[in-house]
Parts: structure tokens; C-alpha cells; sequence
């Protein structure tokens, strides 16, 4: 290892970045890939999540009327009084397709975050039986952008995924033969096939690769990157109100002021803009600098196949008088091409520009990227089984276990830990105390398992048996889903709910692929006991040693 | 510097280059070429940090093929502090 990273030619340290950084960044940008690719589908998993929503639903989000928008922007006003009159942040969603009932959210002084389902008739709390509380498909979305770490997860993913830039760029370098290996895969050839898996599924989608993890350091770019914007302003909002156009940021004065009926704001808002509102919001509620802003209808058919964002259209009030502060209408853009540029490259890295065509490709190369960094994975075990390299000195085997340990985990461990949230979702109880919570924790716990069960059994056992695993919780998804709430995959087709019928067909046309590896491992295994029955052995004592 | 340090030193020291010294690096560029770039103040500010994305990813490969501490550091370093300094007097007078 000393020879190849000071005294190696330039390839050859390119080589030592590639593997070790690969290596170290893998396990997270492989939970990247997954729980990003499935998010993609996010809505479509949030709308099988909640089943009871759909079947008592008691208004039609599509017909509503305006008088019918500003009654239950004034019960949604009446309860967030209620539960919070001075605070940080209100928002009253208004029911939408997917949630076809009032969604309130709220922010302390300390920006601790709320939330409530109400009603959008009565104005009252949603009973829990009518109400399925979870985070749905957002769950993958946050394990996706910030681990469900907050700021700080933000921070870990962009660091992770600059990894993956300097990796990708690395193997680029070191990839010498890198058209003839686009046609070169070959089966059933140990080490050789894992290397040919981890080039071709790198090299096809290399450029998705490279485009998905730049767009994505770039939708956080304000974060990531803010050095120069500090040395421009003194505070990052004057900068985003200078960006946006809009009246500068105003701290809170800390003088009461009750915020005026939203009713009218949200009447004068839809007016101006001239389409319905979705949210009305908040900003500093009980305090003299409260804002309140409108914001239009997001229209898909309107945005579809279009990579500069339109925009639905905002208003801004204030919201101790109800004056209007500034608009800006749907459709129109902000003149400015580096502003556009970063838009554009957050509505790639978002895949909703182009309806399911587009999430389906998108949902594919993610997988593909997640296979170009679990095979990346294996084959550093795979080729350290066969002959140690003895880069920890006496301690070697001891690290190797571990890493296989991490690697079962990260891969097939996340897998089992995805679709048992699913699972979670059917089996606990809907009285339960903060039960969207609960369900990301027994997730973590579900994953936690995997692990421990990496580290006491035999290496080649443990990816057997959680493949096994993984591959019954998809197959049986349907079969549970039936149980526990009476709907069925069939009625799904029948009815032609395809947006959850997709959910369990992609869960068994998974499980089946899971399960054919398991078959292809054994069958493996056995032929080369049948081979060459000492290297088997000697093979078989690592894995385990 | 890299003779008389341990070879795990060495190679933390480098990791460290990349990470923290490829990103001072980066900022500096960013705050200088925003300074003296004739664009809108926020064109150019969203401009540098969205490219700032390739001078980080270039630096850090760029550590790696040097391969000695001593030299990544001052590389890295060197050029950054008249980058600072200009940018930072520039934007400041401006």
C-alpha cells in the first residue's frame, strides 16, 4: 500500500483513491442510491401507505369552490390560534389529491415542527382510524437527502457525495479499456464477473452518475458552497431576497400584533394570481412582522417537459394589515441564467419534469447506481478472500470481517429494512402514540438487526439468509396488505389504482430477482465445492474467520 | 516534511489536504472570481458556487497525484490567500 500511493505512477494513485474512497463513502451512497431511486415514487408509496384516507375522503379536492377554500382556510386559521398564537411559521395546506383534507403545520419560537390533519368539513382533528399517521414515501425521501439527521445529515450526504464525484472521476482514469469493457460481462466467473458487473453497470450509466450527483450538490448549493455569499451580505436572507426579488427579509420586533383573517388574504391572493391557492402561510405569527404568502396551484400538465420551473405563482401579504407586499405571477421567471441554471439542474436531480416515463428511467439508473456501488463493495471482498493484502498488518482478517459485516448490512440489510417499512406500515396499530415516528425508528431498529445478524453469522450464510428474507417480505407483501386491510393486488388492477398496484408489483418482481440470486449463490457454491473441494474449504474458513 | 513522518500521518495529513485544504481552496476561488467577474451580484454568486463543485472535485484529484503532504498543503494554501485577500478587498470597496 506505501508503494502504490507515494511511489505508483499517476493511475495507480488513482486507483488507491478509487478503491479506498469507494470503499469507505459506499455503504452510505448505497442507502443514497436505494432510498433515493424508490423515492422517486414517493407520492405513489404515500398514497399505498394511507389507505383510509382514500375510502373517507369526504370532499373532492378537484371541485372545490373558492367560498368552500376560504372556509377551511378560516377553520385551519381557528385551530393553529389555538394550538400556537405566537410561534415561528404557519402553514394551512388545502386538500389536495393525494391528501383530501386540511393539512396544518407549525414552527415554535424554537422551530420545533408540529403538525395536524383536520377535517375539511367539520374543521375538527382527524380521528386516528380515519387517518393512517406515517411519513409514507417521504420516509425515503429524508433517508435519501439527510439520513433523518437534519442539518447535519444534509452536511454528511453532500460530503458522501462528493466522494462519489471524485470516484467516478478517478475511475474514469484508471479505466483504460473503458469501450472495449462496455460489451465485456461475463457470468459465473467469480471475481472476474463482479468486476465486469461493477465496469458495465458503471460505464452505461456514467453519464446518470455524474449528472445525479452533481444536480444534487447543486440543489443544495447555498449550503454546501456559501463562502462567497458571506463575504457579499451580511445575513444569507438578503441575499435570497435580493435573488427572488422580493421585499427584504424583516426579523421579528418582538411587538404583539395578532395576524388579520387569512379569509381575505386568501381570496385577494387567488384573484391576483388568478388560479387556486394550495398553502397560505405565516411567517413570525403573533408578531408585528408577520407575512403571510399565497401560493398558486401546481398544475403537472403545465410543467410537464419543462426543465426551467414555471412557477405556480406566490403573493405576499402583510399579515397584521392584509396589505399585499409583492407577487410574482405563475409562469413568470426570474431573469437571471445562473438562477435558471440552478433550477435546472434541480428539476433533473427531482425527475418530476416528465411524468411516470421519466420516474420509471430514473428509478432504474438509481438502481443501476446502486448496483454499480454495492458490486464496487463486493469485489473489494470478493478479491480479498481469495488472497489477503495484508494492508492492517497483523490485523487484517479481523478488518476484513468487519468490512464484509458493514457491506451485508448496507446492502442487503437496508434492503430487508426498506421493505419492512412497508411491512411496519400494515402492522402497527393506528391509536399508537406519534405513530409516524415510531415507524422510522422500528425501521432503524429493522436495520440494526440485519447488522447484528451480519456479524454473528458466517458471511456467505448471512447474504444468503437476508436475500431469503428480503425476498419473502416482497413476496408476501400483497398477501399482508390483504390481511390487514382487506384491499387486494386484483381489486387494485380491477379498479385500475395503479399508482398502488405498481407499489406491490414492483415489491414481487423484486422479490423474485432476490430470490433467483439466492438460487444462482447456492448453485454456485456447491459447484465449486464439487471443483475443488480444498480452495472451497480454504475459501469458506475466510469467509468465516 | 514526508520523510520523517510515520506513514499513517502521512496519509491523514493528505486526506486532510484534500478535504480541508481543497476547500479553502475552493471558497477562495469562489469569493475571488465572484469579486472580479462583470455579472449581477447574485448571477455571479450563484454562477462560481455552482461550479465550485468541479474546482473541489479537481483539487482533491490533484492531491491525490502529488502525493506529498508538504507540497498539497502549500498548493493549496498559497494561492488562496492573495485569492482571499483580493476577493475580500475588492467586494468590500466595491
Amino acid at each position: 500500500m506505501e508503494k502504490v500511493l507515494e511511489q505508483g505512477n499517476f493511475r495507480q494513485s488513482m486507483s488507491w483513491l478509487h478503491t479506498w474512497g469507494g470503499l469507505v463513502a459506499g455503504w452510505v451512497l448505497f442507502c443514497i442510491f436505494l432510498t433515493g431511486a424508490i423515492g422517486v415514487f414517493d407520492d405513489d408509496i404515500t398514497h399505498w401507505m394511507n389507505p383510509e384516507q382514500k375510502q373517507t375522503a369526504v370532499v373532492d379536492p378537484a371541485s372545490l369552490t373558492q367560498s368552500e377554500r376560504a372556509a377551511m382556510v378560516e377553520m385551519g386559521q381557528r385551530y393553529l390560534q389555538e394550538v400556537m398564537p405566537e410561534g415561528h411559521f404557519w402553514a394551512i395546506g388545502l386538500p389536495s389529491e393525494d391528501h383530501p383534507v386540511i393539512r396544518l403545520f407549525w414552527q415554535d419560537m424554537q422551530e420545533n415542527p408540529g403538525a395536524q390533519l383536520l377535517d375539511p368539513l367539520k374543521g375538527e382533528p382527524l380521528p386516528a382510524e380515519q387517518n393512517r399517521q406515517t411519513e409514507g414515501g417521504h420516509h425515503f425521501v429524508h433517508m435519501h437527502f439527510e439520513l433523518h439527521a437534519g442539518q447535519a445529515g444534509i452536511w454528511l450526504v453532500g460530503f458522501f457525495t462528493m466522494i462519489m464525484l471524485v470516484a467516478l472521476v478517478s475511475g474514469i482514469i484508471i479505466h483504460r479499456r473503458i469501450f472495449k469493457d462496455f460489451f465485456t460481462l461475463r457470468f459465473s466467473k467469480g471475481q472476474r464477473s463482479w468486476l465486469d458487473a461493477h465496469n458495465v453497470s458503471s460505464v452505461i450509466t456514467l453519464p446518470f452518475q455524474l449528472m445525479i450527483a452533481y444536480t444534487g450538490l447543486a440543489v443544495f448549493v447555498a449550503v454546501y458552497m456559501p463562502a462567497a455569499m458571506y463575504v457579499n451580505y451580511q445575513n444569507p436572507e438578503d441575499f435570497f431576497s435580493e435573488l427572488f426579488e422580493e421585499p427584504p427579509h424583516q426579523a421579528e420586533t418582538g411587538i404583539k400584533a395578532e395576524v388579520v383573517s387569512l379569509t381575505n388574504i386568501l381570496l385577494q391572493g387567488e384573484q391576483l394570481l388568478g388560479r387556486p391557492a394550495s398553502f397560505v402561510t405565516v411567517e413570525h405569527p403573533g408578531d408585528s412582522s408577520a407575512r403571510a404568502r399565497v401560493f398558486g396551484l401546481f398544475d403537472p400538465d403545465e410543467a410537464f417537459g419543462k426543465l426551467v420551473s414555471q412557477g405556480s405563482g406566490r403573493a405576499m401579504f402583510n399579515a397584521t394589515n392584509g396589505q399585499l407586499m409583492h407577487h410574482r405571477m405563475p409562469g413568470q421567471v426570474i431573469d437571471n441564467p445562473a438562477y435558471s441554471a440552478q433550477q435546472i439542474m434541480r428539476r433533473l436531480h427531482f425527475a418530476n419534469y416528465g411524468g411516470y416515463t421519466v420516474r420509471w428511467l430514473y428509478f432504474l439508473l438509481g438502481l443501476a447506481g446502486a448496483v454499480m456501488i454495492a458490486s464496487g463493495s463486493i469485489l473489494f471482498m470478493v478479491k480479498r478472500r481469495q488472497k489477503s493484502l495484508n494492508e492492517f498488518g497483523r490485523q487484517t482478517a479481523r478488518v476484513y470481517r468487519g468490512i464484509e459485516a458493514l457491506n451485508i448490512a448496507a446492502i442487503t440489510g437496508l434492503a430487508i429494512a426498506c421493505i419492512g417499512f412497508f411491512w411496519i406500515n400494515r402492522l402497527l396499530p393506528l391509536d399508537v402514540d406519534i405513530r409516524a415516528v415510531r415507524e422510522i425508528q422500528l425501521f432503524f431498529l429493522l436495520w440494526f438487526g440485519t447488522f447484528l445478524h451480519a456479524v454473528l453469522r458466517p458471511a456467505l450464510s448471512a447474504w444468503r439468509e437476508q436475500l431469503l428474507l428480503f425476498a419473502s417480505l416482497c413476496l408476501l407483501l400483497p398477501i399482508l396488505n390483504w390481511i390487514t386491510t382487506g384491499d387486494q393486488l386484483i381489486s387494485y388492477i380491477v379498479n385500475s389504482d395503479w399508482r398502488a398496484a405498481g407499489v406491490e408489483l414492483a415489491a414481487l418482481l423484486l422479490g423474485l430477482l432476490a430470490l433467483y440470486s439466492v438460487r444462482h449463490l447456492r448453485q454456485r457454491q456447491a459447484r465449486q465445492q464439487a471443483d475443488c473441494p480444498t480452495r472451497a474449504t480454504i475459501q469458506a474458513q475466510r469467509g468465516i474467520s | 516534511m514526508h520523510m520523517t513522518l510515520p506513514y499513517p500521518a502521512r496519509i491523514a495529513l493528505l486526506i486532510l489536504a484534500a478535504i480541508i485544504g481543497g476547500y479553502v481552496f475552493t471558497s477562495a476561488a469562489m469569493i475571488f472570481f465572484s469579486a472580479i467577474l462583470p455579472m449581477s451580484r447574485t448571477g455571479v454568486l450563484v454562477m462560481t458556487a455552482l461550479l465550485s463543485f468541479v474546482v473541489y472535485c479537481a483539487a482533491i484529484i490533484w492531491v491525490f497525484a502529488v502525493r506529498d503532504v508538504g507540497r498539497a498543503w502549500l498548493g493549496l494554501l498559497l494561492p488562496s490567500i492573495p485569492m482571499l485577500v483580493i476577493g475580500i478587498w475588492l467586494t468590500e470597496t466595491v
